[in-house]
């Protein structure tokens, strides 16, 4: 186990590199003379010429890219375009704000899918089954905005009980946790009901059965269990889609996370920031990937990667 | 492909599905003529007007007829994720297929960078290409193609490593046959029906996608009608005047909806054994 914990935290270290190094590519790649992009477009040639000197665009390339690689390492991303503030401190507090939003609305798509899998699977083929089969589908066709707007119209605006943005109350959370959330359910929904219907098609089952174990314990116990492993690989998956599916469940509900940070970075080209959001956002998703690895050795002993 | 046809058929639920895909295309293909109202026309009389019998999906803030915004932003969908998945198998599949074929230190590279790629979701990653693309048509184009690619390049690969192992491909090996026609008339033909099933079943992904990018503001830009950019401007009014979701969030749902289901169908005709666990 330790082997395989320290090995993959030694694969961050390339992955690391080879994003700095594409976050500095993504710099020259824009179209467009970056220091004219900082000064404006109507600045006089003298400042952008003093903007060009400033930041190093008149060095080589290979310069400049050993200049940002050796600022990254000590942690300096740069200054915003707007706030002149370093983007690490715009960017650390967002981080978090994303990762509650993240983690609660994982937690309840987990409880929604894991109860209502079962029950379907309890139920396979009969009427119970049907409606769930048929509500999880159309939450897979409907995306976060769809939902997000009708969750907003209806207990914001209509009935007037939740708060539109923000997040200043645990009421703040109510809407973007279920609209983020909801979608996620409906997919994980699915493929656990498929899961379960499998599990309890085996003979174990049946001996349970046999044996006069109470319906619920076949369920919740028997079954559930032994199903648990390709679950668990399933909420592993999600948790990284639910991070993805934040950046516009942000965008909606006006949430002061790190990808409503990114896209309005990308909307007013405060290039640093975006840069800043990106690299967070990637570094996150190889940790996430990382956890979720050392989750099924940890939960399946067969598997130790070597 | 008429035995396709004819199983198909026996799908109630992908009949009907497929023939409201279908009538979507139509309405794609010919959204310049059916359009009740001119689309971009803006009538500052009209402005805010509740769904009635001139307009009946009501009209937006600049007066136009949402109706006619939604059928036109049908087509604008339809092309750009069809040319998107395009993009997406064009750059997937050849480079798939090679390096399948040749193995090797160049198979281990390519499917290193795809692994590492596909920590990523899709969404992050058409947002990161769109900052270089640019927010235009072709940009988001090429950004959801791009983020797509590795996907096909996967299932490609998959595919192609138990195809070359076939006598036919030992056999023109073994005639002097060069790599380039192997691939092409050997290996392209056998595994291209998976493929493009592949391709039309990510199709409601493509949607999805194109959407929720246009809805950040980073997708087709306005004036050109989109439905998650419809759902974006109809945010701001939600108060004065709701009915501005009906039509693009009905439209997108339904779309993906038929999409999900006709993949769906085309499935479990094409594997029946997928049947029994539904």
């Amino acid at each position: 186990m330790t082997r395989l914990i320290v090995g993959r935290l030694l694969f961050m270290v390339p992955a690391a590199f080879l994003l700095v190094s594409f976050l500095f590519a993504l710099f020259h790649l824009i179209p467009g003379d970056p220091a004219v992009m900082l000064a404006g477009d109507n600045a006089p040639r003298s400042v952008v010429e003093s903007i060009r000197q400033a930041y190093g665009f008149d060095q080589p390339l290979h310069v400049q890219y050993g200049r940002y690689i050796a600022k990254v390492a000590q942690g300096d991303l740069g200054i915003s375009n707007y706030t002149r503030d370093p983007v690490v401190n715009s960017v650390i507090p967002r981080i978090i704000n994303t990762a509650q939003l993240a983690f609660l609305s994982m937690l309840f798509a987990m409880v929604v899918s894991l109860l209502l899998g079962c029950v379907s699977a309890m139920y396979w083929n009969r009427p119970l089954d049907k409606f769930v089969t048929v509500v999880s589908l159309l939450g897979i066709c409907t995306p976060v905005f769809v939902t997000g707007l009708l969750g907003i119209y209806f207990f914001s605006i209509y009935l007037g009980w939740l708060p539109i943005s923000g997040m200043s109350s645990w009421r703040h959370f109510v809407l973007p946790v279920i609209t983020l959330g909801s979608f996620q359910a409906a997919v994980l929904t699915r493929m656990v009901r498929s899961c379960m219907v499998d599990a309890l098609g085996k003979d174990y089952i049946t001996t349970a059965r046999a044996k006069g174990a109470p319906e619920f314990l076949v369920v919740f116990k028997h079954a559930l269990r032994n199903a648990l492993l390709p679950i668990v690989t399933l909420f592993g998956l999600g948790l990284g889609h639910t991070l993805g599916g934040s950046v516009v469940t942000e965008t909606i509900f006006n949430w002061p996370g790190l990808g409503r940070l990114m896209v309005n970075s990308i909307l007013t080209r405060d290039l640093p920031i975006t840069q800043g959001a990106i690299f967070f956002f990637a570094m996150i998703f190889i940790l996430v990937n990382l956890l979720v690895d050392l989750v099924y050795a940890w939960v399946d002993p067969r598997i130790r990667y070597d | 492909m008429t035995d396709f046809f004819r199983r198909y058929s026996r799908d109630k639920v992908g009949v009907f599905f497929g023939v409201l895909l279908l009538l979507l295309y139509g309405v794609a293909l010919t959204a310049q003529w059916i359009t009740p109202a001119d689309p971009m026309a803006v009538n500052l009389r009209e402005v805010f007007s509740p769904p009635s019998a001139k307009h009946w999906l009501g009209t937006d803030q600049f007066g136009r007829d949402i109706l006619s915004r939604v059928i036109l932003a049908t087509q604008v969908t339809v092309k750009v994720t069809s040319a998107a998945c395009l993009f997406a198998v064009l750059t997937g599949v050849p480079i798939g297929m090679f390096v399948g074929y040749r193995g090797g230190w160049i198979e281990q590279l390519t499917m290193r960078a795809t692994d590492m790629l596909l920590i990523f979701p899709i969404i992050m990653l058409a947002i990161v290409i769109v900052v270089v693309s640019g927010p235009t048509e072709t940009g988001v184009i090429v950004a959801l193609g791009m983020a797509q690619a590795p996907q096909f390049v996967r299932i490609t690969r998959g595919v192609t490593l138990s195809v070359k192992e076939e006598l036919y491909v030992e056999a023109a090996i073994a005639a002097g046959s060069g790599w380039l026609h192997i691939l092409a008339r050997h290996i392209w033909p056998n595994i291209s029906t998976p493929i493009i099933v592949q391709a039309t079943l990510t199709l409601p992904v493509f949607v999805l996608n194109a959407s929720a990018l246009s809805y950040l503001g980073l997708g087709v830009q306005p004036p050109t009608p989109e439905w998650g950019q419809m759902l974006n401007e109809a945010k701001d009014h939600l108060i004065n005047a709701p009915y501005l979701i009906v039509g693009p969030a009905a439209a997108l749902v339904v779309f993906v909806l038929s999409a999900n289901l006709v993949g769906d169908a085309v499935k479990e005709t094409l594997n029946p054994k997928l049947k029994k666990r539904k």
